[in-house]
């Protein structure tokens, strides 16, 4: 990555963070402001709802210390006393006091805890009335305060805030329990703050019924949603609170905060609601729900607010980048493209010094890195040069110096045969011409195969099939190796070769040397194998297809230091080498932008490995 | 008093009681004379339920009720029910007899017509358009003499092929043939009950007009009828009875029990219905009804059953589940309160005045028996519907669910919803106790849910017994109550007759024989119907 996409990165990410930083600060501020909104109106319903059920309870209990005065009550109340049995009389009675004094509920109950009459079910009457006749002890004074009490109707169940009285005429009490329905009717008389609703749940069953949740208009909808939290403060009679999605938008959640209600276990003879250490039981869950519209919808606009202010601060982070590259990166960039330029092989790039800061500085200590990188190089051409000359003249002397021997020896037995017995100096003449004929061809061989190395041709390409070219190089051996039947050829040739540029009869001479060189390394036999590869399926900027030519023998192998060595010109394991066969391969991979590579391992053998690029078009080659 | 005593012995004996006006026997002598002939247990109950009626109205009858009758005058009726038509349907369903309509129909229309004769509540037939009437003995053909110069509202004379007509048409098995002075019925199969068959309110001879409106003999005549809202009836002027006292009967249907107790304190009705609450004592104690003070009430002999009726579908098919019900309801806690000590418990679709063997059905709830027989069932809600008309039904249907829930059945009183069980009043029509029950299983549809409807071949008690215990085999009815009916009259009207069967026509309790005390002074003109039937 380059450094200015690095900076613009940089710029981005920054801009970015900051953004987000401040959106999750403002955020995380808001949601707790939020959050403490909907505690402190959640605690102002339930505080509310506290008060009207504190002023309803009173309403009931002075409603029904109003029936207990009642003159009926009264006159009911001595009958009950007096052991009048006939109840048909008061059958009645609770209905139409209850309605004189707008009770949802009223019942007559006489000392035996036996309902005399009833206003909420008038067929009850003769039954026993459980929050009198459950008590460990029956009241024996008016119970102070109202109560929470469940209530069985003839097709249901419901809650209801209670109060007892007792008309006590003579001897025997008669107990008043009357109440009121807490139901939608008492939500509806709270003053509901704005976003926020009321739901109560009436704890009438063992387990879940949606039909005693309720809110302002009745059974409230989706009460299965709700479920969960009440449930949790069934279990643990706690105030919860919890987060109820209606839909899958976020908006349309609703923050519930869960209280539970509760009342005496055992009816008025249990210590009141209102005092601590009664036994108590979970009569219903005040539900104080707030909607997150507000807080999702505010949380969306600093969402795109954040948005807008980071696509902002992206294209500036942008122009910015484009600027400072403009400004900063330039060294760099010029710098870099110095290096590049070196790196080719171009040692007179220089760096343009416009700052005296630390880019100015490296643009120095640069330009004079390469100024000393050319002086080495020169002085290490010049040293190669000297050192390959040497080399040549050592080769040269080694290699004339082979011949001339037997010539200076060819010359003396001439010149002394002349001198000692010239009769058979004819004899001797013929045998020393022969011979120095023959060295002297040795001598031009010597000479025309430094001339061949010294005038490698440029490659004539064409498409080839390179199959085709190893298979006319085994050929050319076939009948060599038919000679030396100790070797065997082994040829494993892909057929999905394509046809490739390079220069059929270049490539025929570089594989000819390299079989000729498996068969010289096994002069004992073996196994001669040449296999043709496709390498790699994908082109691109890394990795080209290419063809793998291969030729192994089972020979003595090499060392570690002659396969280093091995393609240097003139170096030659042979005894009669001239060390250029491997060169010449070399130069001619190298003409076609290939490359060879040799392993090898004593004993078991050598593989030289090409590996031809299969591009069908011409390239540039190395050679110049 | 003496009329009091009168009145009591016309409704025994009619003859007895022309006797007794015409001086051939003294008043007293002729009622206990008249009680002593009643056989066995019915004579006994007879004479206490007669003798307590026989009190009740003498606290009632006005210090002035000695004087002679007047005519004139509009009787004002109020009904519950709304008829649309005068007809009463010739083969009525049990859906037919839901609510009072289809009394209330009998009620009105046995005012305009005449039955062939009546039965008196000893179950003794009294002639009405027939003077006399014979079998033979095997009980399938019948005669029946019919009375002289008696003629329709429209003029035409009841002959006895009028009459034989009308007969053929409402009973077509029957073969019905008229005579010079009488009408035959011809049946294949043995007639034992045909006297309280023709003395029903489905055998009155009525015809009908070109309106369609019924045209009868009887005592009043159709003049104008608005359906399910108002019915004026015209004394009829040559009435074989004799000219009502009346000039005319004006009944308001539709009205709620409610607003009948109103008009009548506001003295703008002279007979409303009246139920239990409204006979009873308030609950401060007073003997204060809840309508005026002055008016007065009359209760018939208990001919109402209040029965629990599982309908066909009911999810109550198990016979066990509905046997638990029926030991399960505490009937006498619903008497004494809900029904203010009216009408008496039973577990048998006859009352006991009328067959003396209700005891033998108890009547005692037994929830422990309840619960053994509930044990590891399968316990389906019930859904338990009422006639909503009916004031004291919602009541008692809440404590029949209440009493069931006690024994772990669960019984919804609701008025919607596909029903299991349904409270019912049915009326029990003929102090006849076979064909009582027979009306009660056609009431009751005891045939539709799975009970041939078993009828006596005779009339003895142990086929009758017998026959209703096979009707409640199952327990596909629960009976409950035998209840009154309930009448509030106002003190305008006089010589107000409570009939025992809660009818209008019954012998010595006609409608027409009533008088207004604002009426013009007349007098009374012989009853020709005080004449002694033979057999």
């Amino acid at each position: 990555m380059s450094f200015r996409k690095k900076l613009l990165l940089l710029f981005a990410v920054t801009v970015l963070l900051c953004v987000a930083v401040i959106s999750a600060s403002v955020y995380s501020t808001i949601r707790h402001s939020f959050e403490q909104a909907d505690r402190d109106r959640a605690d102002a319903v339930a505080a509310q709802f506290r008060s009207e059920f504190q002023r309803r309870g009173s309403e009931v209990e002075r409603k029904v210390e109003s029936v207990a005065a009642s003159e009926t009550v009264q006159r009911i109340a001595l009958d009950v006393d007096r052991g009048a049995s006939d109840s048909s009389a008061y059958v009645s009675a609770a209905h139409m006091l209850a309605a004189q004094q707008q009770l949802d509920f009223l019942e007559l109950v006489d000392w035996r805890a036996t309902i005399l009459s009833s206003a909420q079910w008038q067929a009850k009457f003769g039954y026993p009335e459980a929050a009198i006749a459950d008590a460990a002890t029956p009241p024996t004074a008016s119970p102070a305060g109202a109560f929470l009490k469940r209530e069985e109707l003839p097709d249901s169940a419901t809650l209801g805030l209670f109060a007892v009285r007792i008309a006590r005429v003579a001897e025997q009490p008669l107990y008043v329990i009357g109440g009121e329905r807490l139901d939608q009717a008492f939500l509806s008389t709270l003053d509901i703050p704005t976003g926020t609703r009321v739901m109560l749940y009436q704890n009438l069953d063992p387990n879940w019924n949606p039909k005693s949740l309720l809110d302002l208009n009745g059974p409230a909808a989706g009460s299965e949603k709700i479920a969960p939290l009440v449930a949790k403060v069934r279990d643990t009679q706690k105030e919860s609170q919890g987060v109820i999605h209606w839909s899958s938008d976020p908006a349309d959640a609703e923050v519930f905060h869960a209280i539970p209600l509760t009342g005496p276990a055992l009816g008025p003879s249990a210590q009141s609601a209102n005092q601590p250490g009664g036994t108590q039981q979970l009569m219903g869950v005040l539900l104080v729900g707030s909607s997150r519209r507000p807080l999702i919808e505010l949380q969306r606009q600093i969402i795109s607010t954040a948005m807008l202010v980071g696509g902002i601060g992206i294209l500036v982070a942008v122009l910015a980048s484009v600027w400072f590259a403009a400004r900063v990166t330039r060294p760099v960039v010029s710098l870099a493209e110095a290096a590049r330029r070196v790196a080719a092989g171009d040692l007179g790039a220089k760096v343009e010094v416009e700052s005296r800061d630390e880019l100015g500085e490296l643009a120095v200590s640069f330009n004079r890195m390469t100024e000393d990188l050319a002086q080495q190089k020169d002085r290490t051409l010049q040293a190669e040069r000297v050192a390959a000359w040497r080399e040549l003249a050592r080769r040269l002397a080694h290699e004339l110096k082979n011949p001339l021997f037997p010539l200076q020896v060819t010359v003396e037995n001439l010149m002394r045969a002349k001198q000692k017995s010239p009769q058979m100096f004819e004899e001797v003449f013929a045998e020393s011409t022969t011979t120095l004929l023959a060295e002297i061809d040795n001598l031009k061989t010597i000479v025309s195969r430094f001339s061949e190395f010294s005038k490698m041709p440029q490659p004539q390409r064409q498409p080839t099939q390179i199959n085709d070219v190893v298979r006319s190089v085994l050929r050319v051996f076939q009948a060599q190796l038919q000679e030396q039947s100790q070797i065997s050829v082994h040829s494993d040739l892909s057929e999905a070769l394509p046809e490739v540029s390079v220069d059929p009869d270049l490539l025929h001479r570089a594989l000819q040397n390299l079989v000729l060189n498996g068969i010289d390394a096994m002069p004992e036999g073996g196994v001669l194998t040449i296999r043709t590869a496709r390498l790699g399926d994908r082109i691109d900027d890394r990795i080209n297809a290419r063809i793998e030519i291969s030729v192994s023998d089972t020979g003595a192998g090499l060392t570690q230091e002659e396969c280093s060595r091995l393609f240097t010109p003139y170096y030659t394991t042979k005894q009669h080498g001239t060390g250029l066969g491997l060169a010449i391969v070399q130069s001619v991979v190298s003409d076609h932008g290939g490359k060879i590579s040799v392993e090898s391992a004593k004993e078991k053998g050598t593989t030289f490995r090409i590996e031809l690029p299969c591009e069908t078009g011409h390239w540039q080659t190395g050679r110049t | 008093m003496r009329r009091i005593a009168y009145r009591f012995l016309a409704a025994i004996n009619p003859a007895r009681a022309d006797q007794a006006r015409a001086g051939t026997g003294t008043l007293a002598r002729s009622c206990w004379a008249q009680l002593g002939s009643c056989p066995g247990s019915r004579q006994r109950l007879l004479r206490k339920s007669l003798l307590c009626a026989v009190l009740a109205s003498a606290a009632f009858v006005p210090a002035n009720a000695a004087t002679r009758p007047r005519y004139g005058g509009t009787l004002r009726v109020m009904f519950q029910s709304a008829p649309n038509t005068l007809d009463l349907p010739a083969r009525a369903t049990p859906t037919d007899y839901e609510g009072t309509t289809y009394w209330d129909t009998a009620h009105v229309l046995s005012l305009i017509g005449d039955t062939l004769l009546t039965l008196d509540a000893q179950d003794r037939p009294q002639p009405a358009l027939a003077t006399a009437w014979r079998s033979d003995n095997s009980r399938r053909h019948w005669e029946f003499t019919l009375r002289r110069g008696v003629s329709f509202h429209d003029g035409s004379v009841a002959s006895p092929a009028a009459v034989a007509q009308i007969l053929a048409a409402l009973h077509p098995t029957w073969n019905v043939h008229a005579s010079a002075d009488s009408v035959s019925i011809d049946s294949d199969a043995p007639l034992p009950s045909l006297l309280a068959e023709l003395a029903l309110p489905r055998n009155l001879l009525l015809k009908r007009n070109a309106n369609h409106l019924p045209v009868g003999t009887g005592p009043f005549l159709v003049a104008e009828w608005r359906p399910g809202n108002l019915l004026k009836l015209a004394a009829y002027e040559d009435s074989w009875a004799g000219r009502p006292f009346v000039d005319a009967l004006e009944i308001e249907f539709g009205k709620a029990l409610r607003d009948q107790a109103i008009a009548l304190e506001l003295d703008k009705a002279d007979i409303i219905e009246a139920t239990p609450q409204a006979t009873n004592t308030s609950i401060n104690g007073s003997q204060r009804p809840s309508t005026s003070s002055s008016s007065s009430f009359s209760s018939s002999l208990p001919v109402e059953l209040l029965a629990l009726v599982f309908s066909s579908n009911s999810k109550a098919q198990d016979p066990r589940l509905r046997q638990a019900l029926a030991l399960a309801i505490d009937r006498k806690p619903i008497q004494s309160v809900l029904l203010k000590g009216a009408g008496e418990t039973t577990a048998a679709i006859l009352p006991n005045w009328m067959t003396g063997y209700s005891a033998v059905f108890s009547t005692q709830a037994n929830p422990q028996h309840a619960r053994a027989l509930l044990a590891g069932a399968q316990l389906p809600a019930l859904n338990l519907s009422y006639d909503p008309r009916d004031p004291q039904a919602q009541l008692i249907a809440e404590r029949i669910a209440l009493n069931a829930r006690e024994v772990g059945i669960t019984v919804q009183v609701s008025l919607s919803g596909a029903e299991d069980i349904r409270l019912v009043r049915i009326v029990l029509p003929s102090p006849d106790p076979t064909t009582s029950l027979a009306e009660a299983a056609a009431q009751l549809g005891l045939a539709q849910i799975g009970h041939t409807q078993q009828t006596p071949d005779d009339n003895s008690l142990d086929e009758l017994y017998l026959a209703e215990r096979g009707l409640l085999e199952g327990y596909a009815v629960i009976p409950l109550f035998h209840l009154p009916l309930e009448t509030a009259v106002s003190t305008r009207v006089r010589d107000w007759q409570p009939d025992p069967m809660g009818g209008w026509s019954g012998p010595g309790f006609a409608l027409a024989d009533l008088w207004l005390a604002d009426g013009r002074q007349a007098s009374p003109a012989p009853d020709p119907r005080h004449e002694a039937g033979s057999q």
